[in-house]
């Protein structure tokens, strides 16, 4: 076991080639007003692949991933500094079309948060917001998300009913659905489990699973089986810092630092 | 580091421990079926055949453990490596027992028949070499030393080049007196079943040496080719 401690970032496990990198962290810095929570994170973003950020609370992979869709710009005092590059232009720059951007990065939260409007609406919500779509088209464009989401068979038939009705685990993959409506790019996942039962979790891992095929992943989660299970590329953070990153599978048989192994083997002091 | 849940840490140290003793038992079944027929002590023969049964229920033991373990714990990482080497290593060990007794049966044949001394000297000191590398590979388990695993590995050729010199000196001796070929013969088999407890241990040193480093031990260990000769 290589003992190098924190803060060694090992790129030897990383193979990504550049172009199939869809979203590039280089050198980020970011603060909440005073205080430093991410310190100098350079990870790539494979694209059509699962990313799983992992690592103990407080480290950072929260801020990280708010960080890639900047929805920390709707907070005063938080700033970034460094670049992410997303198709090649750098989204952390003044001037960029954020809601554009949310459109192309769409993001799915801890907690379920439909809108207090019919299962139908909720997903067209996000749509009609960027398009202008025909009543025949919306409808398709609603039924392809919410299959996609694995949730069509679930409501095909009530889709005139709130979608606060549903299960936690349905309005989980609902949110989904109303993410993945509007056609994003990259899909940022936050604990979309943490609320879920087991089976829940399980249906919304198969939707992930599903989805990767066709979108670039990010997912932050506590539960190290399901990073395990979903993820192709892994990066452990610590205190802010990104400790290690790798291929999946390489993380959890033989992780290249000792912080990182100690973590995922349950041995955190 | 120990694991924040301290149960997990019992648990794998229960399974660790357990292997340490099949190793000093499997060892120790070695040592005895060698001098079975050394001295042709038909009872030290019969204990060692009735003693496997112990091998067996240990791997047993420690394979129903570590499944136990798999499904309730989820194991990654250095922990994964030790369970998975241990079911290994086990399996390794119970095949050392499995040759000792088959070596212990010979020792009750070769015992009614008439005595072979210079060839059994030959067999002693084939024995006493394949258990100090037994024991050298259970030592590096024990202490979890990678490079004393290594250092077994790396010796695999003397134990083949002790088994060619043998299978040598047992045609000779039955090429002179065709009266001795029985015993001959199984004392053959007792060499080639000493020198398959070596490679488990070269097996061992391999699974070990994985275990600890994450990293395969790949390289052509130097290998005797004198018995291609003789179409073994």
């Amino acid at each position: 076991m290589n003992d190098r401690g924190a803060g060694a970032f090992d790129t030897s496990l990383t193979a990504i080639e550049p172009d199939k990198v869809k979203l590039d962290v280089q050198n980020l810095d970011f603060f909440y007003g005073p205080n430093q929570a991410l310190k100098n994170v350079t990870i790539p973003f494979a694209d059509k692949a699962v990313t799983a950020l992992i690592g103990p609370s407080g480290c950072g992979k929260s801020t990280l991933l708010r960080a890639l869709n900047r929805m920390y710009a709707l907070y005063p005092g938080q700033r970034a500094t460094g670049r992410i590059m997303f198709d090649g232009e750098d989204i952390l720059r003044a001037g960029v079309n954020l809601p554009m951007l949310r459109a192309r990065i769409g993001m799915v939260f801890q907690k379920p948060t439909p809108f207090p409007m019919s299962i139908h609406d909720n997903v067209a919500f996000g749509v009609r917001l960027y398009e202008n779509l025909s009543k025949a088209d919306m409808a398709a464009r609603v039924e392809e998300a919410l299959r996609r989401a694995a949730l069509w068979e679930e409501v095909k038939d009530q889709l005139a009913s709130s979608g606060l009705g549903l299960s936690g685990g349905q309005q989980q993959r609902l949110c989904v659905a109303r993410c993945i409506a509007v056609r994003p790019e990259v899909l940022l996942l936050d604990e979309p489990t943490s609320a879920l039962d087991p089976i829940s979790s399980a249906r919304l891992e198969e939707t992930v699973t599903q989805l990767k095929a066709d979108y670039t992943i990010v997912i932050v989660t506590h539960n190290l089986g399901q990073a395990a299970r979903l993820s192709n590329f892994t990066g452990f953070m610590y205190l802010g810092e990104l400790v290690e990153f790798g291929e999946t599978a390489a993380m959890f048989t033989k992780p290249a630092t000792q912080r990182a192994s100690d973590y995922i083997t349950g041995r955190f002091g | 580091m120990e694991h924040t849940l301290r149960a997990y840490d019992e648990e794998l140290d229960a399974i660790t421990a357990q292997l340490a003793r099949m190793g000093g038992l499997a060892e120790a079944e070695v040592a005895d079926s060698v001098r079975a027929i050394v001295k042709r002590d038909v009872k030290l023969a019969e204990s060692v055949i009735g003693g496997d049964a112990k091998l067996d229920a240990t791997e047993l033991e420690i394979e129903r453990k570590a499944i136990r373990l798999i499904a309730l714990r989820q194991p990654v990482a250095d922990d994964l490596r030790r369970i998975v080497g241990a079911m290994k290593i086990s399996t390794n060990l119970e095949r050392c027992g499995d040759l000792a007794k088959n070596i212990a049966k010979r020792a009750l044949v070769i015992a009614d028949s008439d005595p072979v001394t210079p060839l059994t000297g030959s067999i002693e000191g084939m024995g006493e070499l394949v258990i100090g590398r037994l024991k050298d590979v259970l030592d590096a388990l024990g202490a979890r030393d990678v490079d004393r695993a290594v250092a077994v590995w790396s010796q695999d050729h003397e134990v083949d080049e002790h088994y060619d010199a043998i299978f040598r000196e047992l045609l000779t001796y039955m090429m002179a007196d065709p009266r001795t070929i029985t015993a001959c013969a199984h004392l053959l088999f007792v060499a080639k079943n000493l020198e398959r407890i070596g490679d488990h241990a070269t097996n061992i040193a391999e699974i070990l040496h994985y275990e600890i480093t994450g990293v395969e031990l790949t390289e052509d260990r130097p290998k005797s080719d004198a018995l291609e000769a003789y179409g073994r």
